[in-house]
C-alpha cells in the first residue's frame, strides 16, 4: 500500500487587500476641447443674446472661443488638476479673455515659466521687453479644489485668427 | 520709367492767322512739348507689409493637456484636437498709378496705369472692366480697342510688348498679396480745350463672388475651403483723369513809320520800326520757340536794329538769341526758348527802310 505523502498545508488564505497605488486608475479625467465662435441671436421678442456655435471655417480676424472641459469619470476625487492649453499657431491670444472658475490662471511665452502676463518678458535680438498678448504661447489653469467624481471643471480663452 | 508724352509739332493758333507775309510775322514754335509734373509710378502703397492673414485652407488645430492626482498617483490626459479651417477672403484693391495724364486734343492711344492687388488670403481670379462714360468731368475719353492691356514689359506705359486683356480669356490669377499692373487706353476727342478733364475707370471683380462683406460661398474658396466676401465687397475700382494741356502762342505786330524829313510818310527812304509782342497762354510749354519774320519785299533791313526785350542782338549768327539771315530769303530770327504762360510777353523789335 502506497501511502502517499500528503502534504496538507495549512495554508492560510490570505486576503490581500490591494492598496490603491501603483497601477491604479490613470484614466479619471476625460478632457475635451471645443473651438467656437460667438454669434448674436435675436429672439422673437427682439432681444439680442450671444450664443456659441461650432467654428468650422473662419476668416482671418475672427475671434475664436476655445473651451477645455475636464470631467472626472472615476469614483475618487482628482486633486491638483492643472489644465494647460497652447495658443494655436496663427492665432493671437486676446488678453484678459482667459476664465476658469476656481482656478489660478497663468501664462507662458516659452512653455517653461508660467506667471501673470505682466510678469513675463521676452528677449528679442539681445533686448528684453515686457511680454505682449501676441507673445503668449501657453495658458494654464490650476484648480484650487479637488475635482469630485462626476464633476467637470473648465477653462476658456479667446484668440483671434491672424 | 516715365510716362512722357511724345513731342509733337503743333503750330500755335497765332501762326494760323497769318495774312500778308510782308505785313505780319510768321511765328513758328518748332516743337510743342507738353510737360507736366513728375509722376510717381509706384505710388505710396507698399504691399510687402500688408498682412492678408493666414492662408486659406490652413487647418488651425487645438489640443489641451491636463495633469492631476488620484490619491498618490500622478496622471495626465490629452484632449481631442479641435480643428478650424481657414476660409478664403475675397478682397481686391485697385490703385491709380498715374496722376493726371496730360493729353492734346485728338490724341490717340493715351494710357493710364493701374495696379490690381489681391488683398485676400488665397489665390483668386479677377475680371477687369473699364469705362470712360463717367460724370463729373468735361469730356468722355473714347475707349480704344482694345482698351485694357497688361503692362507686360513693365515699362509703365503702353508699348508694343504689352498684352491686350480679353475678359474670360486671360483674366489675371493673383496669389494673396500679389498684384498686376494694367494699362487703360483711350483716345481723346478733337473738340476739347486746354484745362478740360476726362475720367476713365478700371474695375476688378473677384470671379468667385462679390457682395456684402461676410457673404459666404460654401466650398468655393481656394484650398477647398469656403470663400467669404471681405470688407472690399470682393471688387475694387480706381478712376484716373486725362488733362487737356494746350498752349496758345500769340503775336501782335505793330509798326511806326519815320521818314527822313521828320514826318511819318511811308516814302522811299523812310524807316519802318516794327514791334512784335509774343505772349503765351494756357498750360504746358512751347519749347525751343523761334520767332521768324521775313523782311518785307521792297524794304531793306537796317543792320543792328534787332532787339529782344530792349536788349540789342547782333545780326550775326552767334551765341546770342538773334540773327539776320539772307538765306533762303532776308529774315530776322530770335530764339525765344521755352515759353510758358509764366514767361510773360516777349518784345521783338527791328527796323527796315523802304527801298
Amino acid at each position: 500500500m502506497f501511502k502517499g505523502l500528503r502534504m496538507i498545508g495549512a495554508s492560510a488564505v490570505f486576503a490581500f487587500a490591494f492598496a490603491a497605488q501603483a497601477v491604479a486608475q490613470a484614466n479619471c479625467i476625460d478632457l475635451k476641447t471645443a473651438a467656437e465662435v460667438e454669434k448674436e441671436v435675436v429672439n422673437d421678442k427682439g432681444e439680442k443674446s450671444k450664443v456659441l456655435a461650432p467654428a468650422a471655417t473662419v476668416i482671418p480676424g475672427t475671434e475664436v472661443v476655445m473651451t477645455v472641459t475636464a470631467s472626472n469619470t472615476c469614483k475618487q476625487p482628482s486633486d491638483k488638476v492643472v489644465i494647460s492649453n497652447p495658443v494655436p499657431e496663427h492665432m493671437t491670444f486676446v488678453p484678459g479673455s482667459a476664465i476658469g472658475a476656481g482656478s489660478d490662471i497663468s501664462y507662458s511665452v516659452d512653455g517653461k515659466v508660467f506667471a501673470a502676463i505682466d510678469k513675463l518678458s521676452v528677449t528679442e535680438g539681445g533686448a528684453t521687453r515686457p511680454a505682449r498678448a501676441e507673445d503668449v504661447k501657453h495658458i494654464r489653469w490650476e484648480f484650487k479644489n479637488s475635482l469630485q467624481p462626476g464633476a467637470s471643471a473648465f477653462g476658456r480663452f479667446r484668440a483671434v485668427l491672424n | 520709367m516715365g510716362l512722357t508724352p511724345l513731342p509733337q509739332s503743333v503750330a500755335g493758333p497765332g501762326a494760323g492767322s497769318t495774312r500778308k507775309r510782308e505785313e505780319f510775322l510768321v511765328l513758328r514754335s518748332t516743337r510743342l512739348m507738353v510737360v507736366a509734373g513728375a509722376f510717381s509710378l509706384l505710388g505710396s502703397w507698399a504691399n510687402k507689409a500688408h498682412a492678408t492673414g493666414v492662408a486659406a485652407g490652413t487647418s488651425i488645430d487645438n489640443t489641451a493637456q491636463v495633469t492631476y492626482q488620484v490619491g498618490s498617483v500622478n496622471a495626465t490626459a490629452t484632449s481631442n484636437t479641435s480643428s478650424v479651417m481657414v476660409a478664403e477672403i475675397l478682397d481686391v484693391v485697385v490703385t491709380l498709378q498715374t496722376p493726371s495724364v496730360p493729353v492734346l486734343a485728338g490724341a490717340t492711344q493715351r494710357a493710364m496705369l493701374f495696379r490690381v492687388t489681391n488683398t485676400g488670403n488665397g489665390a483668386e481670379t479677377f475680371q477687369l472692366e473699364m469705362t470712360s462714360v463717367l460724370g463729373g468731368d468735361d469730356f468722355d475719353p473714347t475707349a480704344a480697342a482694345p482698351s485694357i492691356y497688361f503692362d507686360t514689359d513693365a515699362s509703365g506705359d503702353l508699348s508694343p510688348g504689352d498684352a491686350p486683356y480679353t475678359a474670360g480669356g486671360n483674366d489675371p490669377v493673383l496669389n494673396a498679396d500679389a498684384f498686376i499692373t494694367v494699362l487703360v487706353a483711350n483716345d481723346i476727342p478733337a473738340g476739347v480745350i486746354d484745362g478740360n478733364r476726362g475720367f476713365s475707370r478700371l474695375t476688378a471683380t473677384s470671379r468667385t463672388g462679390t457682395g456684402a462683406p461676410g457673404t459666404a460661398f460654401a466650398g468655393k474658396g481656394s484650398g477647398n475651403t469656403d470663400a467669404v466676401v471681405g470688407t472690399t465687397g470682393g471688387d475694387g475700382e480706381a478712376t484716373g483723369e486725362y488733362l487737356v494741356a494746350g498752349i496758345a502762342v500769340n503775336a501782335v505786330k505793330s509798326a511806326t513809320v519815320a521818314d527822313q524829313f521828320g514826318g511819318t510818310r511811308p516814302v522811299p527812304g523812310a524807316r519802318i520800326n516794327y514791334t512784335i509782342v509774343v505772349s503765351t497762354t494756357g498750360t504746358g510749354t512751347a519749347s525751343a520757340s523761334v520767332f521768324n519774320d521775313g523782311i518785307p519785299a521792297n524794304t531793306t533791313y537796317v543792320p543792328g536794329t534787332l532787339r529782344l526785350n530792349n536788349a540789342a542782338l547782333s545780326d550775326a549768327a552767334d551765341a546770342d538769341a538773334g540773327d539776320f539771315s539772307t538765306t533762303p530769303s532776308a529774315s530776322v530770327r530770335v530764339q525765344l526758348g521755352n515759353l510758358t504762360q509764366a514767361s510773360g510777353s516777349q518784345t521783338i523789335q527791328f527796323a527796315v527802310t523802304i527801298n
